[in-house]
């Protein structure tokens, strides 16, 4: 029939708007009147529910729109357990009751009557089988009919129609729906209960509780329960609580009841106390009343009021739950920012930031304190600008006022004018307005450092809220400046290491330097002694040799030899005088003017084009103590060395320049130059004598070795700097002739000094 | 060969002091004559020769006026090279020695105008040698040019200590040490 399925498709479109269905005025009444009590007792609410289909619906969907596990929620018991009782009051509230006229077309009355009925002989008879819990028979009897409560009452004039059909003349109530409207209510509250997201077993009660059998195979765990739901249904009708005044039951009861395992004498006995049971249940939850309009509407701005006070107090709660969702997210990101951070001063920038994202600061000043409490370590970081700047502040072990607590009560927010007096006194007028607020970092039960904020002119002061908020950061600061600190602190200590290595490396080359002189020198000696006597003998033997002879071309030879026999001599000259230089006459020197003297003696000949030696570097040094003679030379030796690297390179520029270290301690010549620089076998070996790292080898490669031992025997000390295409640096450095008095006093024994343990060469 | 003698140098081929020479000079029992425009005695070889054997004075030291150059040098090359160098040159007398000992032996017998020494020797250094000499008034005259290739050039100012005449490095030379000797001895 065309006409019975267009009906059905309208109807199911009706059905999908239908969010809740009415109630009787009375429930309505009753339920309002818990729900607007000051405190609402839930098992007054409870017990409204389990006497009222169109409660228990709503009741059941509001746990399921919250995201419970709807097949949790099989009883009336679980569902409230399942949802806050603030939400149940509030969905309570909204509860609506059915109009008089609607109440009377359709007989609404009547089917909760017979609802109810169903549901409390279903629990009665769960009860007595003990197979099937009867909270869950309960609420299934309630609901099992939902769908014809959904009809009656979205189209109630066709719906008086069928029930007029019904009781005149007789026949079955699903059979006249599908004839009049085109649907039945069993699949219409399937539907529904489907939509409205009931448990499954609720679906398939609402679906299958007119079969006479439900096969237990296809739906396990139905089946009882059906028959339950089946023989509440039958006792229902049989004690009075039938869909309509005429309706007569053909079904025998009993034979239901066997099948459930029960006699008829006990079917009939909880029958019997349907009545009783409706009586002490449905009267105290309204079932009964009447309220007129006028109570129902009172009734209805109470309620409305009630909302409007929750729904105000919910909202309140909602912007706790995001400022407190909005602080747990700061900190996660912090966390996450921090992770990445491994100095204190990023570690104190990225606090500096969270906490005035946070609490909305124009400034903010995160410090940390040495570990012995020495000095104070921090930045400045303004709302525009962020770091202004940091600050390293000596904190002397007297100024106690100024040291921030040693046992404040940890973690909470006070005021910091007195507490940071240091702060204020060498900030203050960078701190821009106050109020100051501070609070302590800490890690494990020591204090660490702190974070010193002023919040923007028109944040006020810090609520309790913004404290804690302020608090959470520090506790997670406090935890990452003392892990970047130990971070700081392995590093320092692998610094140490390395430095300690260096030292012993560059003590160790100095050694072996000076065992290979001490033992060159001893060479040197023998052979002067050894090596010139046949020298001599060569020499005089080829001088007689040359007086006598009359052709040129030989005589030319044998002065050849002659001279090469000398040269041999002045090489040996040379290597002792390098094993064994003179000892310096040391005086008071300019270390400006023998650096001019340097650069002028060096100036290379015009015709080496393209490179030339400049002075730079201050004007005024202190004076040093060393032989000006030996240094010149030595210094000279530096320069013809860089000229002649600069000519390997075709030009260049030569640079002398004088330097005072520190307080005056030292001075230092530095020599650079542009050249082709050395690659590291060969610096490795610059000072040593007779290496010389290039093809037009200079002239016998002692000179930057004798330079070297010369500085040395000055006191003074020479290193060399060079990477290939970079050129070269040498560094020359003499204690200044104070540092030098003071030094040999405290230091007779001749070892190297700090300052000149620090160069490596 | 000489022909004509100072006062000095007759004094001490006739062993005698350089006033005898002069008193018999001027007494006329020595025939010689003034250097033109001042007062320096010259003794010609023959009045020389027929005043020591009026005088019964013997002629060996006449023959010999030969400078006496003593060599001392534990390496026998330097002490061949030397010898021949000399030797070549005419106008010495040579004797050498290897050790210290020797040269303080050999300068007390052949009484050398010039002992060239070597610094290094085997038994004593060249620095005793010359305390021994230079404490000999006897010696005074004696000249020494020390030879070394084992003298640094910072340690000179110990040679001029030790008393030498004249320094020569090794390896030298020949014309070098030659001209020297001759400067000492005013040849």
């Amino acid at each position: 029939m065309p006409a019975a399925g267009l009906k059905r498709r309208k109807i199911e479109l009706l059905l999908e708007d239908l969010d809740q269905v009415p109630t009787l005025p009375g429930l309505a009444h009753h339920v309002l009147t818990v729900a607007t009590t000051e405190h609402p007792s839930r098992r007054d609410l409870q017990m409204a529910v389990e006497v009222d289909p169109a409660l228990a619906a709503k009741t059941v969907k509001l746990a399921v729109d919250l995201g419970r596990s709807a097949d949790d929620l099989v009883s009336v018991d679980a569902v409230f357990n399942a949802v806050p009782l603030s939400a149940l009051v509030s969905d309570m509230l909204s509860t609506q009751a059915a109009d008089a006229q609607l109440l009377q077309d359709v007989q609404l009355p009547r089917l909760w009557r017979h609802t109810l009925a169903v549901a409390l002989a279903a629990q009665m008879t769960a009860t007595r089988l003990g197979t099937v819990s009867p909270e869950t028979a309960l609420l299934s009897g309630l609901l099992h009919d939902i769908g014809q409560i959904a009809l009656r009452i979205l189209l109630p004039r066709a719906y008086g129609q069928v029930l007029e059909h019904v009781e005149t003349g007789g026949g079955d109530l699903l059979e006249a729906e599908r004839a009049l409207l085109g649907v039945d209510h069993a699949i219409l509250g399937k539907h529904l209960a489907q939509r409205w997201g009931f448990p499954e077993v609720f679906q398939n009660i609402i679906w299958l509780h007119h079969q006479v059998q439900v096969p237990e195979g296809t739906r396990p765990g139905i089946g009882s329960l059906a028959q339950v739901l089946r023989l509440a249904d039958l006792l229902a009708r049989q004690y009075g609580y039938g869909y309509y005044a005429s309706e007569q039951v053909r079904e025998n009861s009993a034979e239901v009841a066997e099948r459930l395992g029960l006699s008829g004498a006990q079917a009939d006995h909880i029958g019997r106390q349907i009545e009783r049971a409706m009586d002490l249940n449905a009267r105290p939850a309204g079932f009964n009343d009447h309220p007129g309009e006028d109570q129902m509407q009172q009734a209805y701005r109470e309620a409305n009021a009630r909302l409007g006070r929750l729904d105000r107090q919910r909202a309140r709660q909602t912007r706790a739950a995001e400022d407190a969702c909005a602080h747990a997210r700061r900190i996660m990101i912090l966390n996450a920012d921090l992770a990445t951070r491994t100095s204190t001063r990023e570690v104190m920038e990225c606090i500096a930031n969270a906490l005035r994202d946070a609490l909305g600061c124009r400034l903010v000043v995160p410090y940390l304190m040495a570990r012995d409490g020495g000095y104070v370590e921090g930045l400045r970081c303004t709302a525009p600008k962020g770091v202004e700047e940091r600050f390293l502040y000596d904190l002397p072990p007297s100024d106690d006022l100024a040291r921030p607590a040693d046992n404040p009560p940890p973690h909470t927010l006070a005021r910091a004018e007195a507490s940071h007096a240091w702060l204020f006194d060498r900030q203050g007028p960078d701190l821009g307005p106050g109020p100051f607020y501070a609070i302590p970092m800490t890690a494990g039960n020591a204090v660490i450092g702190g974070i010193v904020f002023a919040r923007d002119e028109d944040a006020g002061d810090p609520g309790p809220q913004e404290a804690e908020q302020a608090v959470g950061l520090a506790v997670v600061a406090g935890r990452a400046l003392r892990r970047a600190q130990a971070e700081a602190d392995l590093v320092a200590l692998s610094e140490e290491l390395a430095d300690a290595n260096r030292r012993l490396e560059a003590v160790h080359r100095d050694a072996l330097q000076r065992e290979n002189v001490a033992s060159l020198s001893e060479m040197a000696t023998g052979a002067a002694h050894e090596i010139n006597n046949p020298l001599a003998i060569i020499s005089g033997r080829t001088q007689q040799l040359a007086a006598d002879e009359q052709d040129p071309q030989r005589r030319k030879t044998l002065e050849t030899v002659i001279q090469q026999a000398h040269r041999i001599s002045e090489i040996i000259a040379e290597l002792r005088a390098f094993a064994k230089p003179p000892a310096p006459r040391a005086a008071e020197v300019d270390p400006i003017a023998l650096a001019r003297r340097v650069v002028e003696a060096e100036q290379p000949a015009e015709a080496s084009d393209g490179i030339r030696v400049e002075a730079a570097g201050t004007e005024k040094a202190p004076p040093i103590r060393v032989d000006a003679n030996q240094i010149t030379g030595a210094l000279g030796e530096v320069v013809r060395n860089a000229v002649q690297a600069c000519m390997r390179s075709g030009g260049g520029t030569v640079r002398v320049r004088v330097e005072t270290l520190p307080a005056g301690a030292a001075v230092r010549f530095v020599v650079t130059d542009d050249g082709p620089g050395m690659e590291p076998e060969i610096r490795a070996r610059a000072f040593d004598p007779f290496y010389s790292g290039h093809e037009t080898a200079r002239q016998r490669g002692l000179g930057l070795s004798k330079a070297y031992r010369t500085v040395q025997m000055n006191g003074g000390h020479m290193a060399l700097e060079s990477t290939p295409g970079q050129g070269t640096t040498v560094r020359v450095t003499f204690p200044s002739a104070a540092t030098a008095r003071v030094e040999a006093q405290e230091s007779p024994d001749g070892n190297p000094l700090p300052w000149q343990a620090d160069e490596t060469g | 060969m000489k022909d004509v003698y100072s006062t000095g140098e007759a004094a001490k081929i006739c062993r005698v002091s350089q006033q005898t020479i002069i008193r018999c000079f001027d007494s006329g029992r020595l025939d010689g004559f003034h250097v033109p425009g001042s007062r320096f005695r010259r003794i010609p070889r023959e009045s020389l020769i027929k005043f020591m054997k009026e005088n019964d004075i013997p002629l060996t030291n006449l023959d010999s006026d030969k400078a006496k150059v003593l060599v001392v040098d534990d390496e026998p090359g330097i002490v061949e090279l030397l010898v021949d160098v000399l030797e070549r040159d005419g106008r010495f007398e040579v004797k050498t020695a290897s050790t210290g000992y020797d040269a303080g032996l050999l300068t007390q017998q052949f009484r050398p105008d010039v002992i060239v020494l070597d610094y290094l020797l085997n038994d004593i250094n060249a620095d005793v040698v010359c305390k021994t000499i230079r404490s000999n008034p006897g010696l005074e005259d004696t000249r020494i040019i020390l030879i070394s290739g084992h003298i640094a050039e910072d340690e000179e100012d110990k040679i001029k200590e030790m008393g030498v005449d004249a320094f020569l490095r090794k390896p030298f030379q020949i014309e070098e040490l030659v001209s020297r000797i001759g400067e000492l001895l005013h040849l």
